[in-house]
C-alpha cells in the first residue's frame, strides 16, 4: 500500500534536486530553438512532463545533458507535428527557414551597442540556421559543445566545426561590411 | 620568405599555421594547459595571430553580451507547474 507514496516522494525529490535548478537553462534554450515565447513555455513544460515520468530511471549523472536529449526529442516530436515536410527533406527545410529568418532580424536587431556589435549581430542573422543555433547555444547561452551536441543531436566534434565555421563567417561578414577591428580593416 | 623561414627558426614552439588551425578551440579552452601557453607565447610575439586572436575575442566578447534577460514570469509559471506536476494535481 504504501510503495506507491515511496516512489511518489521519490520522484518528487528527485525533481526538485534535478529539474527545477536547470528550468532557467531550459527556458533560455528553448527560447533559443523555439525562437517564440509561447513556444518555448510550451516546449519546457512538455521536457518537465517527460522528466518526471522518467526521474526515477535516471542515474542522477549529468541533469543537464539529460534534460537536454528529452527536450530536443520533444522538439522533434512538435516540429513533426507542425511542419511534415521537415521529414521530407529536413536540409531544404531548413535551408528556407533560415532564409527566411535572414529576411527578418526582429526588433532586437534594431538595440545595437556599437557599430562591431552591430555588424556581429548582422552576421550572425545572416547565418545558416545550423550554424546560427550553434553560435546562440554555445557562444551566446554559454553551453558547453557537449551540452549543445545533446540538444541539436550531433556529436560534438560537429558543434566544433559548426561554431568555428560561423564564427569563420561572422569575420568575413566584418570584412565585408567594412567593419573595423583592432584600428585595422579586418 | 626567408624571413619568415628565420622567424620561425626563433619560434620553434608552434607556428602560424597551426596556431590558425587551433585557434578557436584555444579561445574556447579547450586545447591541453601544455599547447594551451605555447599558443600564448606565439600569439604575445606574433603581430599578425595576435591581432586574430583579438577579433575573435571581441566577436566572443560581442556575442556573449547578447544574452536576453530571462523573463522571470515565465520561470515562475514554470516552477508553478513543476510544483502541479509533483503534486500529483497534473
Amino acid at each position: 500500500m504504501s510503495e506507491p507514496a515511496v516512489d511518489e516522494l521519490a520522484q518528487k525529490a528527485a525533481f526538485d534536486r534535478y529539474v527545477v535548478p536547470e528550468l532557467e537553462v531550459l527556458y533560455r534554450v528553448a527560447r533559443s530553438i523555439t525562437r517564440n515565447p509561447t513556444d518555448a513555455e510550451d516546449l519546457v513544460q512538455d521536457t518537465m512532463l517527460r522528466a518526471y515520468r522518467a526521474i526515477l530511471r535516471f542515474d542522477g549523472r549529468h541533469p543537464r545533458a539529460w534534460l537536454l536529449t528529452i527536450m530536443r526529442n520533444a522538439q522533434i516530436n512538435r516540429v513533426r507535428r507542425k511542419r511534415p515536410e521537415l521529414l521530407r527533406d529536413p536540409d531544404a527545410a531548413m535551408e528556407r527557414l533560415a532564409d527566411e529568418d535572414s529576411q527578418d532580424l526582429g526588433p532586437e536587431a534594431l538595440v545595437v551597442e556599437s557599430e562591431f556589435d552591430a555588424a556581429v549581430e548582422k552576421a550572425v542573422g545572416a547565418l545558416p540556421d545550423k550554424f546560427r543555433e550553434v553560435v546562440d547555444l554555445v557562444d551566446i547561452q554559454g553551453l558547453s559543445y557537449a551540452e549543445a551536441a545533446e540538444i541539436i543531436g550531433v556529436p560534438t566534434g560537429t558543434i566544433m566545426s559548426r561554431l568555428h565555421r560561423a564564427r569563420t563567417r561572422i569575420r568575413k561578414h566584418l570584412e565585408a561590411s567594412g567593419a573595423y577591428v583592432n584600428g585595422r580593416p579586418t | 620568405m626567408i624571413r619568415r623561414a628565420r622567424t620561425r627558426r626563433h619560434r620553434p614552439e608552434v607556428n602560424c599555421r597551426e596556431v590558425g588551425k587551433v585557434l578557436q578551440s584555444y579561445l574556447d579552452d579547450d586545447v591541453e594547459p601544455g599547447f594551451a601557453d605555447k599558443i600564448a607565447k606565439h600569439l604575445e610575439a606574433c603581430r599578425d595571430c595576435g591581432l586574430e586572436v583579438e577579433t575573435y575575442r571581441r566577436i566572443k566578447a560581442s556575442l556573449a553580451a547578447k544574452l536576453p534577460e530571462v523573463d522571470t514570469a515565465a520561470i515562475d509559471r514554470l516552477r508553478a507547474f513543476g510544483e502541479q506536476l509533483t503534486s500529483g494535481d497534473e
